[in-house]
């Protein structure tokens, strides 16, 4: 896909960056900005009930370029958008010195729920025309309102229960299983049984001499997971009104992971298109199932952490015998 | 002499066996009764002075020879070897049947005769200290010492027995082989400091008849680590002439002497010699008159005990045995750098737990091993320590010794103390009506897995490794560990339990004293049930690990690292070369009519078929679904044909394609400068977004 504008854009870098984050007016400790992931978690223990988030930023264009270009009134925003509340917040930013552009964007707690995308524009008086974007900055920052260490960790949820406890009703009935994937709502859950014996000393062991068995546990877990997280997000694809949709969300996620690998030789919007009309006319569902695998096993690793597994056992076999 | 004499009658009675001399015929020459002898070597009465001169006279020493101690000389005449006559009733012993109990090599030697060493603890403030020094000698040294030990007699009952068909003769054989090649022989000498030493009567009950005269004798207290007398046997194995002597520094004073006490014995099997037949043993020493001319040790001068390399280090009491022609019955062992090497591992094997010692307190063991040749230093004496051959045990023992030990296993140099009960069941004969039950203390501290993790070992009385064993089924994800399981005397309890415990543990060992198990003398002394209050001792201390080694249950609400990575869902990275065709390069213009003319570069993934493609013209949005618009126009350039349906069918192998195509004005959804637009490629057949 390539995007054409009829219109010349800036060719030279435009680069974000959060320089503080305030919570309601009381500065957040810098630890909690993390620029080579562009990210910052807001959410500290010792201020639960906060109103508004204060991010200074500063935005950085070519300043050679722009001041010789065909661009007139020259103006630079801070955007904060989110999916999930289909929220966007705009703040202008005023130009410190030439080339260098700052400004706070405010974060309003009850307009978010999760993480917030915050992103730079140019815009311009081309051609007479007003307000078209000539520049976008090349990194987009995240904003998580959840996290206490700005990682940018997109890895699927995972609690450990005990199966068998009283009070976990819905997970009773599996006590005897080693784990089991919750794939309803808005974040899907990787759930580990605590009472199955062995597992979570096993996977977070750090011995190497256990390595081999608890990669191959790994592997054969995440396999679960993405096969039972994608058939939950098929259904999510909505193709009664035209063409089919990205669902969005984590569906999404886990739809762009897996599709590469399920049809190969299709373009994401390619391959979404074929998943939907698969489900659509009912046809080649099990060559879907025989892929899927594939696609689920390439993600979880499993042909290599499982060959170093059998690998092992063989040798530590032989040394037995 | 550097003995005082203490009593003038003991000193008469010895010069009158060193001169052979009877009471009644020194009675004669004084013109005495024999009992008036007999009462001044009895100490009951003293002879007057001139009557002591005349004895001194008569005895050939000078005068004043009594006052100070002075000894008739020794003379080849007094000390010879002494073989005892072969049985009237015609058996032979081919071979020492003590000997052959064990697997016999080096590092059992070092085993048995330092365990020996440790059960004569003399002092129990001080350690015992043992060094093995090994010594090959050639030359004039060889020579000398051939002398010393009269070798030249021995000759020809070598001979003799090397030539039985039996493993002792083959032994003798290589070992006159070797001796006769390389003109050297090597010694080694076991030497132990506060020691009890060989005490005792030549004849009756004592150390020294035990280890001198008797086989599977053992003069043992409660503690001891050997009750079968087997260990002893192990010097005479590991001499390849069956020849090992014997110099000791008694605690107790044995005929009013402590220094010097010397008698070599001799191990080889049945012989014939010049016509006479000769049961075994052998011994060097003097001929006791009072005994029909029996072999008895003697008290010898330093020269003769430094020809003999029998010197001893100090005049601290114990002993020190000299292995002829010393070699490892394993046949491992073949030079003085591999023989120290056996030797120091040996000891840091067995006895490292004695070698530790706790802030306040001393080792119960000191050992040390060299190596010589010729008087020069070969291997430099090294003290074996126990930190450094058994970090992790060491450390165990050490913070036990120290009350350093913790309850909860935090970090990686902790020591876990624990307790194991066992259940002493009533003797037998003794009318002990109840059972008693002895807390055994467990200790166990992480290793490093280079170790040999995971290991038990357990120890009575003298810090005694008795059991030593792998841990099985051992919680996943504990630390790799050591565990040391301290049982009776070896808790330093000097509770009732404790002993009853020691004595228990003590007859469930078998003749290597490597396990506690059912055994003959278990079962005969202790009540029903004893075997099986030893198999419960025995779970009770591998469950009693695992609990201590079990890691707690960690409360997690994190992916475990090892699935982190596993189960990433931000966007994957566009692959460098997807398996798809896609738009190399777009560019494009406005033409007058408010329409796009784009030209578009297509790179085309390697596949036999050849790709079917529908260029896609959609307008960018902020965000939603972006809509499409059709073409007016599609044109192909190179490497493509179009289709009726404004589809691109490439040419089949081809890599690269250039098409363009001019956009339909009538479906734009906004003027096309007013927007942005994409260009994209589907396979879809239908419209996808």
């Amino acid at each position: 896909m390539k995007r054409l504008t009829p219109y010349p854009v800036l060719v030279g870098d435009v680069s974000l960056e959060v320089r503080e984050a305030r919570l309601d007016d009381i500065s957040l400790p810098f630890a909690m900005i993390s620029v080579p992931q562009r990210m910052v978690a807001l959410h500290q223990v010792e201020r639960e009930r906060w109103e508004t988030a204060r991010l200074s930023v500063r935005l950085r264009t070519p300043r050679q370029e722009l001041a010789s270009g065909p661009w007139r009134d020259e103006g630079c925003y801070a955007v904060l958008s989110e999916r999930r509340t289909n929220v966007r917040t705009t703040a202008r930013l005023h130009q410190e010195e030439p080339g260098i552009w700052t400004g706070d964007v405010v974060v309003h707690r009850d307009r978010h729920v999760g993480r917030v995308q915050l992103t730079g524009h140019v815009v311009a008086t081309v051609d007479g025309t007003a307000g078209r974007q000539i520049g976008t900055a090349d990194e987009t920052w995240t904003i998580d309102l959840k996290a206490r260490t700005p990682v940018k960790s997109t890895t699927i949820r995972t609690v450990w229960a005990d199966f068998g406890d009283e009070g976990n009703a819905r997970l009773r009935p599996f006590s005897a299983d080693p784990w089991t994937v919750e794939s309803v709502g808005e974040e899907p859950v990787l759930y580990l049984n605590k009472g199955f014996e062995g597992l979570s000393t096993m996977l977070e062991s750090s011995r190497s001499v256990d390595r081999a068995a608890r990669d191959a546990v790994s592997a054969q877990i995440a396999q679960d997971v993405w096969t039972s997280l994608f058939n939950s997000a098929v259904y999510a694809i909505d193709f009664e009104s035209g063409p089919p949709d990205w669902p969005g969300g984590w569906q999404e996620s886990v739809l762009k992971r897996l599709l590469s690998d399920v049809f190969p030789d299709r373009s994401p919007d390619d391959a979404l298109a074929e998943l939907a009309n698969r489900r659509r006319t009912g046809d080649g569902g099990s060559d879907l199932q025989t892929r899927l695998l594939h696609a689920a096993a390439k993600q979880a690793r499993l042909p290599r952490n499982l060959g170093a597994f059998i690998r092992t056992v063989r040798r530590s076999g032989q040394e037995n015998e | 002499m550097s003995e005082e004499i203490k009593e003038f009658g003991p000193w008469l009675g010895r010069q009158l066996r060193r001169k052979g001399m009877s009471q009644v015929e020194l009675a004669n020459e004084l013109d005495v009764t024999r009992a008036a002898v007999s009462a001044w070597i009895t100490g009951r009465a003293e002879p007057r002075m001139e009557k002591i001169k005349e004895i001194e006279r008569i005895l050939g020493l000078a005068s004043g020879a009594s006052m100070t101690g002075t000894d008739i000389p020794d003379s080849s005449g007094n000390v010879e070897w002494h073989h005892r006559l072969a049985y009237a009733d015609g058996g032979r012993e081919l071979g020492n049947a003590a000997a052959f109990a064990f697997d016999s090599d080096l590092a059992v030697l070092a085993r048995e005769a330092t365990q020996n060493s440790l059960d004569e603890r003399f002092d129990s403030s001080r350690p015992v200290r043992v060094r093995y020094v090994l010594h090959e000698i050639t030359g004039e040294r060889l020579h000398r010492f051939f002398n010393a030990v009269r070798w030249n007699d021995l000759q020809p009952h070598f001979e003799a027995a090397a030539d039985g068909r039996q493993k002792v003769g083959r032994v003798l054989r290589n070992g006159l082989r070797e001796l006769k090649e390389a003109g050297g022989l090597l010694l080694l000498r076991v030497d132990d400091y506060n020691a009890s030493g060989l005490t005792g009567p030549e004849y009756d009950d004592g150390k020294f008849a035990a280890v001198v005269r008797r086989q599977l004798d053992s003069r043992k207290s409660g503690t001891a680590g050997g009750s079968y007398g087997l260990g002893k046997a192990t010097l005479w194995a590991a001499s390849q002439f069956g020849l090992v002597m014997m110099h000791s520094t008694l605690s107790e004073p044995f005929e009013e002497r402590r220094e010097r006490r010397l008698i070599g014995r001799l191990d080889l099997p049945w012989r014939e010699v010049e016509g006479r037949q000769y049961a075994g043993p052998a011994w060097l020493g003097e001929a006791d008159p009072r005994r029909d001319g029996a072999p008895r040790s003697w008290w010898a001068d330093e020269r003769t005990i430094n020809d003999l390399y029998l010197t001893r280090g100090s005049g601290d009491p114990g002993t020190s045995f000299l292995i002829v022609g010393v070699h490892d019955p394993a046949g491992e062992a073949t030079d003085l750098e591999s023989m120290h090497t056996v030797l120091v591992r040996s000891l840091a094997e067995s006895f490292w737990a004695c070698m530790v010692s706790g802030r306040d307190s001393a080792p119960m063991l000191e050992a040390s091993v060299e190596a010589l040749r010729d008087g020069r230093t070969v291997v430099a004496e090294e003290r074996v320590d126990p930190h450094r051959y058994e970090p992790a045990r060491s450390r165990a023992v050490r913070a036990f010794l120290d009350g350093e030990t913790v309850t909860e296993m935090t970090d990686a140099e902790g020591v876990v103390s624990a307790t194991v009960p066992l259940t002493v069941p009533p003797l037998k004969e003794v009318g002990r009506p109840d059972a008693v039950v002895h807390q055994a203390i467990l200790l166990v501290t992480p290793a490093s897995d280079d170790e040999g993790p995971n290991r038990l070992v357990c120890m009575r009385g003298s810090h005694m490794v008795v059991v030593e064993r792998p841990v099985s089924d051992v919680p996943l994800g504990s630390p790799p560990f050591q565990a040391v399981l301290l049982a009776g005397q070896a808790t330093g309890s000097k509770a009732e339990d404790a002993e009853l415990a020691e004595n228990f543990l003590r007859t469930a060992e078998p003749p290597e004293h490597n396990d506690w198990k059912q055994t003959d003398d278990l079962t005969a002394t202790y009540a029903r049930g004893a075997a099986s209050r030893i198999r419960e001792f025995r779970r009770a201390m591998l469950d009693q690990v695992r609990a201590v080694v079990k890691p707690p249950e960690v409360k997690v609400d994190e992916t475990p690292p090892s699935l982190r990575d596993l189960l990433r869902l931000d966007p994957p990275s566009t692959p460098r070369s997807p398996g798809f065709p896609t738009v190399k390069s777009a560019t494009g213009t406005l033409d007058t009519d408010g329409a796009w003319r784009v030209r578009v570069e297509v790179r085309l993934p390697e596949r036999e078929d050849p790709w079917s493609v529908r260029p896609i013209l959609r307008f960018a949005t902020r965000s939603g679904p972006r809509p499409q618009a059709g073409w007016a126009e599609v044109t192909a350039e190179s490497n493509c044909e179009v289709t009726d349906d404004n589809r691109l069918l490439f040419t089949a192998g081809a890599r690269t394609a250039a098409f363009s195509c001019v956009s339909d004005v009538a479906e734009h959804p906004v003027a096309a400068d007013m927007s942005v637009i994409e260009v994209d490629l589907a396979q879809a057949k239908d419209e996808i977004r």
